[in-house]
């Protein structure tokens, strides 16, 4: 990355994202969450098309569910299977 | 088929940005930084944009160099979102940021969608955070995330797999702690958020 890209990436946000991402891929257990793609709630979110209401899908939890089923999502979506 | 075969193909640029919030590093999850930082990666992926680039320049020239303000951000944001088939934005323990930022937060990530109809957002944090959430998403869905019983006994036969004394184990023993870790975690939840039991959660 050029110099300046690298500047303008540090003068858009202090915060890093990846830093916890790593931790998040280093204690990946294959297999958890999978059951969230089933749910009514998912399909709904998935299927609701435009709008700033229907826009977010909230999982709500104690600490420590959230990167699991995150990540879960993330691959799914990244796999393209999003629609 | 091929209709399937084509959306899929046009999903495959699908864009993702997410944070994970963290108590840690609360003074610095302003709702500027968080704004930032999903921007941040979204243009990482083709090359900074000649809007972002100029705003930075012109940022440099002004004394001691000035930061991009919410607004800079939000406009940049939306032309990014605009050049992107659809965009996925993730907040994780949205509970762990500072609460005077949460409204704010929620504030920006809806005037997003409101501009960007292909932007779609994740959030997950506990449960109290969820009234916010459906202040500024009045169709919001949510979803109780309670560990599934298959994921817990999955998760601790990992464990015990894993166990660096195994002559100390045995068959009983094993399935007592699966057995008593399963019923915990069932009293935990039940009890705590008054949600269905682990039974009937099998169902999903």
């Amino acid at each position: 990355m050029l110099d300046e890209d690298a500047q303008i990436m540090r003068w858009l946000s202090p915060l890093e994202p990846n830093d916890r991402h790593q931790g998040v891929r280093t204690d990946r257990f294959d297999g958890v969450g999978d059951w969230l793609l089933e749910t009514a709630e998912w399909r709904e979110w998935r299927e609701t098309q435009g709008g700033a209401e229907g826009a977010v899908l909230f999982c709500s939890g104690n600490p420590g569910v959230g990167k699991t089923y995150l990540r879960q999502v993330t691959r799914f979506m990244e796999r393209g299977e999003y629609h | 088929m091929i209709d399937a075969l084509c959306d899929r193909a046009a999903e495959e640029n699908i864009a993702v940005a997410g944070l994970y919030c963290d108590y840690l590093s609360q003074q610095d999850q302003t709702v500027t930084n968080i704004m930032g930082v999903i921007l941040k990666q979204l243009v990482g992926r083709g090359g900074v944009p000649k809007d972002v680039r100029e705003a930075f320049q012109k940022g440099k020239m002004e004394f001691g160099g000035r930061r991009p303000r919410l607004a800079d951000l939000m406009g940049m944001l939306k032309i990014a979102i605009a050049s992107l088939p659809r965009v996925f934005i993730c907040l994780d323990a949205l509970d762990e940021c500072l609460p005077k930022h949460l409204p704010g937060l929620l504030e920006s990530l809806r005037d997003l969608t409101q501009e960007c109809p292909k932007t779609r957002i994740f959030l997950t944090g506990r449960p109290h955070v969820g009234e916010d959430v459906q202040r500024h998403f009045s169709k919001a869905v949510v979803l109780p995330i309670i560990p599934n019983t298959d994921d817990v006994r999955n998760y601790v036969e990992m464990r015990l797999n894993r166990d660096d004394e195994p002559d100390a184990m045995n068959k009983d023993l094993r399935g007592d702690i699966v057995r008593v870790i399963l019923e915990k975690i069932s009293d935990m939840y039940v009890g705590a958020l008054g949600v269905p039991t682990l039974s009937t959660m099998d169902t999903y």
